[in-house]
């Protein structure tokens, strides 16, 4: 191994989750004509891989199945440090579940950098939070995953990289030695991304640095991607009913009110 | 690394945009930076865009812009708690005058215009300021990056923080700018026909003024999508002292008022927006509309015609980033010197087209406008005169004994001075 090639694959994520309507059908989100934006914790992870090229060199590249006008938060990537970026979108990869959506991504990653050495991911998306992605990638590809990583150094020589990860419940850094190639979802409270820079913004405009590609180009099974690739079937979903409200107001002296507050929230068993 | 720019244009509205298809189309390197997520995110009004300028730029509209309905009827409407006095007007020729549309997707539209030329947008990304070296504006800066051109247009709207930074506009006075709040609210195409009495593509646009303000001088707004209606107000900032509650409860109260109420039954509210306005058209400019290497065009430049009723905002952006750009495009060819009185052809051209034209004529609405008895006394005397007279119950009401008895405070010599401010001035 010469250079790194760390890849980083992002998702067009639903920004307000609650503005967000069902199709009454399928039970899948209705994502037509609703803005995205990037899973805010795939950031994270464009950061650490940046922070890796920054110490090691290495060129950072990110990856994303998203309708076409995905191309301007890759593009924003690029604003961050990242050097090119690949949306993948065609029809066929329609109505994907996280495990088609994983072949996609796995598949065309195998195709396009044979040779990559990191694959780190976000922790998880803010509009489904499976966390099932890295896990699933991994196994397409057949390598190691790590979750929770906070840092990462590599050893270009020998092919090894030192993962260090944060076991959040535990409280427990922990540090892993692997062979590359490896995959790691990046703990979410570390590696806050940086600016985006406009100039490089512009530049991945103007020079084109965001390719866009269909399954021409591709050729992924028609089998595995999209719905036809989509085991998963929303059997059911629940609109979770707001709980009715008491609405009691009380009005007088602020210290009678706090009595009043305090043997209320004792007598509904909020606090003891 | 960075890329030199023939001309830089900060903000991605109706102004900016029509400034950049035009500048690409003759082949300048063009840049937009807009600070919304897409053209059009940004972009608050309320509801109609008059056609002419479109007419003459954008020929195709017709066919390709999202264009909702054509105005078909005018409504005036004052209103107090319980009664409500509507002048209608309606015409049955099919004139191309006027359309509603969703101004973020108008937006959008003109978005793809531009970049279809050529021009470069980039979105997600606020100027903080711009870039002056030896008295000229040289290029923007945001965060920690500069970016170069040889001119550049501050399109940015009455929110003009740009211009302000940089010592080129001063503070907004309340007095200049009104706020304005609107929700859009869906109640499907035939329902709005129903209750609206019109066709599939006619729509309705409605002024109201009294209640709807709680009778503080501004006034809400009524327009019909396709689908779905805006309903919204404006509030001048100036009297912004006697506004007894948040706008977005009054905007509240007025959807509520039994004869909204009844018109917008089981309509679901999609969302809502605020925003400033210019209401003092050129009294709100900047001191200057163009200098060494910038000019401003829109909003930013106080380019709106606040007519009471009418409220025009969109053509005059249109109109303004045209000219910008064929000035600039005229300086360019001859050798591209963006000095301040090279510029001046700019403030030439503008003087020529309709938007200081009709500016001008109107340069003195405020003060017709600001007055507060418009919204408060008349409004309520009018209702109050109409129940009384139509309140038929066997004593006589004659015209004038009927004015003097519900006339309240005012007196005749205010209406006539009020008249006269009217037609003096609007
Ligand atoms: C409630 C209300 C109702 C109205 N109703 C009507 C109507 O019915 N018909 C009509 O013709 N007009 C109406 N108007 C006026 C109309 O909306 C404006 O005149 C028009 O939008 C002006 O266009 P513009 O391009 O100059 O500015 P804007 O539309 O304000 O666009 C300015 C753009 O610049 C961007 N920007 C600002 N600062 C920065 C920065 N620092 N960096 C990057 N980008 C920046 C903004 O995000 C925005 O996209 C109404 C206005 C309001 C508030």
């Amino acid at each position: 191994m010469d250079e790194l090639t760390i890849v980083v694959p992002v998702k067009a994520a639903v920004p307000n989750i609650t503005a967000v309507r069902l199709d009454p059908n399928t039970h899948n989100l209705v994502r037509e004509g609703v803005p995205l934006m990037i899973n805010p914790y795939d950031r994270n992870a464009v950061e650490l891989a940046l922070r890796i090229k920054d110490r090691f060199g290495g060129k950072v590249i990110t990856i994303s199945m998203a309708p076409p006008n995905g191309k301007d938060f890759l593009e924003s990537t690029i604003g961050m440090g990242v050097d090119e970026g690949i949306l993948i979108t065609d029809r066929v990869f329609a109505g994907a579940d996280t495990l088609a959506t994983s072949h996609a991504i796995a598949k065309s990653i195998a195709k396009l950098y044979p040779n990559f050495s990191l694959i780190i991911m976000g922790e998880e998306t803010t509009d489904s939070t499976t966390a099932h992605m890295p896990a699933q990638v991994a196994s397409w590809l057949e390598i190691p995953f790590v979750y929770y990583a906070t840092d990462a150094e590599p050893n270009i020589k020998d092919g090894t990289v030192k993962i260090t990860r944060y076991l959040e419940d535990e409280g427990l850094l922990e540090e892993f030695i692997y062979n590359m190639p490896i995959i790691m979802s990046v703990y979410r409270n570390s590696n806050p991304p940086r600016d985006i820079s406009l100039n490089r913004k512009i530049m991945a405009k103007v020079n084109g640095l965001v390719k866009v590609l269909t399954n021409k180009e591709l050729g992924l099974n028609p089998d595995c991607v999209g719905l036809k690739g989509s085991p998963t079937i929303v059997a059911k979903i629940e609109d979770a009913k707001p709980l009715p409200r008491k609405k009691q107001i009380f009005q007088g002296d602020p210290k009678e009110g706090a009595k009043w507050l305090l043997e209320n929230l004792v007598k509904e068993g909020v606090i003891r | 690394m960075s890329i030199k720019f023939d001309a830089i244009i900060v903000g991605a509205g109706p102004a900016g945009l029509t400034a950049a298809q035009r500048l690409a189309s003759k082949g300048l390197k063009v840049l937009v930076v807009e600070r919304g997520r897409k053209p059009g995110s940004k972009n608050v009004y309320g509801g109609r865009i008059y056609a002419h300028v479109l007419d003459k730029l954008y020929p195709e509209y017709v066919k390709e812009a999202p264009v909702e309905r054509w105005v078909r009827k005018e409504r005036i409407s004052f209103l107090t708690e319980d009664s409500g006095t509507t002048i209608e007007f309606e015409t049955n020729n099919v004139e191309h005058k006027s359309f509603t549309a969703s101004l973020s997707d108008f937006t959008e539209w003109l978005g793809k215009k531009a970049e279809a030329a050529g021009a470069v947008i980039i979105s997600e990304s606020p100027v903080d300021s711009l870039v002056v070296k030896e008295g000229t504006v040289v290029g923007i800066r945001s965060g920690n990056d500069e970016v170069y051109g040889d001119v550049v247009i501050s399109a940015e709207g009455i929110n003009r923080l740009v211009l302000e930074r940089s010592g080129l506009a001063p503070k907004l006075e309340p007095q200049m700018v009104g706020v304005g709040v609107k929700e859009v609210i869906k109640l499907g195409r035939k329902v709005i026909n129903d209750r609206f009495n019109v066709d599939d593509d006619e729509g309705v646009a409605w002024a109201i003024a009294g209640f709807s303000t709680h009778y503080v001088p501004g006034g809400a707004f009524i327009y019909t999508n396709k689908d779905e209606i805006t309903l919204g107000l404006v509030i001048y900032l100036g009297h912004g002292s006697k506004v007894d509650v948040p706008v977005y409860d009054m905007v509240e109260e007025f959807r509520l008022h039994p004869f909204i109420n009844r018109l917008i039954k089981d309509g679901q509210l999609l969302e809502y927006s605020g925003h400033l306005t210019p209401i003092m058209g050129l009294n709100a400019s900047p001191p200057s509309l163009y200098g060494n290497g910038y000019l401003v065009v829109g909003d930013a430049a106080g380019f709106l015609l606040h007519g009471g009723i009418i409220i025009r905002g969109v053509d005059f952006a249109i109109e303004s980033g045209r000219v910008a750009a064929d000035a600039i495009i005229k300086i360019h060819e001859e050798g591209g010197k963006y000095d301040g009185s090279s510029l001046s052809l700019y403030g030439n051209m503008l003087e020529e087209s309709f938007v200081m034209k009709e500016l001008r004529a109107f340069r003195n609405a405020h003060r017709a406008l600001d007055e507060p008895r418009l919204y408060n006394d008349y409004a309520k005397f009018i209702n109050a005169f109409l129940k009384r007279y139509f309140d038929v119950d066997g004593t006589p009401r004659k015209i004038f004994s009927t004015f003097k008895e519900t006339k309240g405070n005012l007196t005749i010599l205010d209406m006539m001075r009020d008249m006269t401010k009217v037609v003096t001035n609007l």
